[in-house]
């Protein structure tokens, strides 16, 4: 399974295109994108890049373990759970900082 | 310490007012990514994993009280509370918002800081020597040279679009203690047949992929011609340097390449067309500038010889700071303090707010206002007169700054790694943090004595892995990280890279490999006199293979 992630622009957080359209911190309320639905990921991506807020725009893999989705890549897990030494939480979005498509 | 002329001044408000523009202009959406990136790059921010990172320039390392203290400003007021020192010796916050950099930018400006330069293919920060201006062993003080060549390579309007960045250091003293030859250009005092003073050109040293040795492209340049000869330099490298493939733009793949003598004939006939031009240094304005950098107001003092042993006995902690920390003077009654950013158990290089506060008031107390950032990490105090020295390290106590492991096996050179790196393929501090622990204990480190670990998280070498007389090289592997681990590189005049000895290790054995290396040194070792890194030159790479891995 894919999904889309990102930073947002003015917080650089890390964000993910959940299943509303909306960028969102929480990595399990993230839309999935199977293997047969990638013109519905391109679209996306391309609906994305017009509201210039998302920077970084990568497609990830990710596999659901227990109902829990967890990046393959350990560089996404880390994204996903901030630093693991000094451990730091993420940065967060503000107010002003959600963006939708 | 230099100040800002008035040209200084108004070019750095000039481009923090253009980058609040731009900044505001790219919130706005009036600007996208790709036309907003260079942009941010040239003040210095980058796109990490998690967030912003904004790399501050410490121009040649050198720092005044009130510069530290902006820096706790900005960390407590922007970021997270805390920075990072790094291997150029400048600071970098990991968590701004775009939104706050230029009122980050403005508060720089004010105490004559900036960003600038500190990302892309330009002429990156001029280090050199922590101890500049201080070490008994100087044949002259780098700073001013350093000051030239910063204001000579700021916006330079050649330079700003090289094949890749660019980095020059410069020592003023026979101990390398810049890693002159691992920089893009490597400068270092000598003297000439007549007795004076002017500098040796090394060329194409570099870390990253293909580390590389600089070689000697020139024995001997006067200050006069200095800037007229690295302009040549640059202007061979910004013609020829490959463009084709960003791993083999730097000027070390030219002169690998087209080898030594073919780039140095270029050099010499571009410095034949330049020289004597515009780029002539004439003493007056050396003297100007070195004026910027003369004596404080040294006291006359008896030359003190400090009973370390008798410390030692009284208080150990305060003993081993002595006996590890300091660096000679050259003024009699002074010696300069390493602060040592290697705590045990923590992320080398990163300073809390109220640390660099503490360091500021102890600076301007008892260092001349005056304090440097070293390639190491860690920060110099240069000019301590030693009846203070008891003083300083009380209250460098009191900051949790009195670790006294300068130069041990703890004192680790490390760089963000994938904690916080979007380059890295491998997380390095979590690595140093373990090291650190193993070998905490002072009476081991004494035992092991001078060691030097750097590592780095992925191949760009920013923890300078190849120059650790034990470095390790954190590598993605097959989805996981894996540490190959380096023997017998050497950053300073006895320049080397480290080898490979053989396959990586997952991270929770590189502890015990790199003890396995320390306990075959000190097996082996002809005296507790003889250092690591010497006794791996008499001995070759036998003993610590099969240290590493067995008689296979």
């Amino acid at each position: 399974m894919e999904i889309l992630t990102g930073n947002e622009l003015v917080s650089g957080a890390t964000v993910y295109l959940d299943r509303n359209g909306a960028w969102v911190e929480d990595l399990q309320q993230v839309r999935l994108f199977s293997a047969n639905e990638t013109a519905a990921r391109d679209e996306a991506i391309a609906r994305t890049k017009a509201t210039l807020r998302i920077l970084s725009l990568e497609i990830e893999n990710v596999t659901v373990r227990d109902g829990k989705i967890v990046p393959d890549r350990l560089r996404e897990r880390i994204r996903a759970t901030g630093s693991t030494t000094p451990v730091f939480d993420r940065q967060h979005l503000t107010e002003d900082d959600h963006v939708s498509i | 310490m230099y100040r800002y002329d008035e040209f200084d001044a108004a070019f750095v408000n000039a481009r923090a007012a253009q980058f609040r523009d731009q900044v505001n202009r790219r919130i706005a959406g009036e600007i996208n990514e790709d036309q907003f990136r260079p942009l941010r790059l040239m003040n210095g921010l980058y796109l990490q994993l998690h967030a912003y990172m904004f790399r501050i320039a410490v121009p040649y390392g050198t720092l005044r009280s009130k510069q530290l203290r902006k820096l706790a400003y900005i960390a407590r007021t922007y970021d997270r509370g805390y920075g990072h020192f790094t291997t150029r010796t400048n600071i970098q916050f990991n968590w701004p918002k775009l939104s706050d950099i230029p009122d980050m930018i403005d508060h720089l400006a004010e105490v004559e800081m900036h960003a600038i330069q500190t990302s892309g293919n330009c002429i990156r920060n001029t280090t050199t020597d922590q101890f500049a201006g201080a070490a008994a062993d100087e044949i002259i003080d780098p700073r001013p040279v350093a000051e030239i060549i910063r204001q000579w390579s700021s916006l330079h309007p050649e330079f700003s679009f090289l094949p890749r960045k660019f980095k020059i250091a410069l020592t003023g003293a026979p101990s390398d203690r810049a890693a002159i030859k691992f920089h893009d250009i490597g400068l270092r005092a000598a003297r000439n047949g007549a007795g004076e003073i002017g500098w040796e050109v090394w060329v194409g040293g570099g870390l990253g992929r293909t580390p590389m040795i600089a070689k000697l492209i020139n024995a001997y340049v006067s200050n006069t011609d200095l800037l007229a000869y690295l302009e040549s330099i640059l202007r061979v490298y910004n013609r020829y340097g490959r463009r084709d493939n960003k791993y083999k733009a730097r000027i070390k793949i030219l002169v690998h390449e087209e080898g030594l003598e073919t780039i140095k004939g270029q050099v010499e006939a571009e410095f034949a067309e330049i020289r004597g031009g515009v780029l002539t240094l004439p003493q007056v304005e050396l003297d100007r500038i070195s004026a910027y950098f003369a004596d404080p107001a040294f006291a006359t003092l008896p030359a003190t010889k400090i009973d370390i042993a008798r410390e030692k006995i009284l208080d150990p902690a305060y003993g081993r700071w002595l006996e590890n920390n300091l660096n000679a003077h050259r003024v009699p009654g002074y010696a300069s303090v390493t602060i040592s950013l290697k705590p045990i158990g923590k992320p080398p290089g990163d300073a809390t707010a109220a640390q660099m506060d503490a360091v500021a008031d102890i600076a301007e107390k008892y260092s001349f206002d005056e304090l440097r950032v070293t390639h190491e990490q860690n920060l110099v105090l240069p000019h301590v007169a030693i009846t203070d020295l008891r003083t300083v390290y009380d209250a460098l106590v009191e900051a949790k700054l009195e670790a006294g492991n300068v130069g041990e096996i703890t004192d680790i050179i490390c760089c963000p790694g994938m904690d916080f790196c979007s380059l890295a393929t491998a997380r390095s501090i979590p690595i140093a943090e373990e090291l650190s622990r193993k070998f905490s204990s002072p009476q081991r480190q004494k035992e092991i004595g001078d060691l030097k670990i750097k590592i780095s998280g992925c191949i760009n070498a920013c923890g300078h892995h190849h120059v650790g007389h034990i470095g390790i090289l954190g590598v993605e592997k097959k989805g996981g990280e894996l540490y190959q681990i380096t023997v017998g590189g050497d950053a300073t005049e006895n320049a080397a890279v480290g080898k490979i000895l053989g396959p990586g290790f997952e991270a929770e054995d590189v502890p015990n490999a790199v003890e396995r290396l320390v306990d075959a040194y000190i097996a082996r070792r002809e005296s507790v006199d003889e250092p690591f890194i010497a006794a791996f030159r008499r001995l070759g790479d036998k003993p610590f293979k099969e240290a590493l891995y067995g008689n296979e």
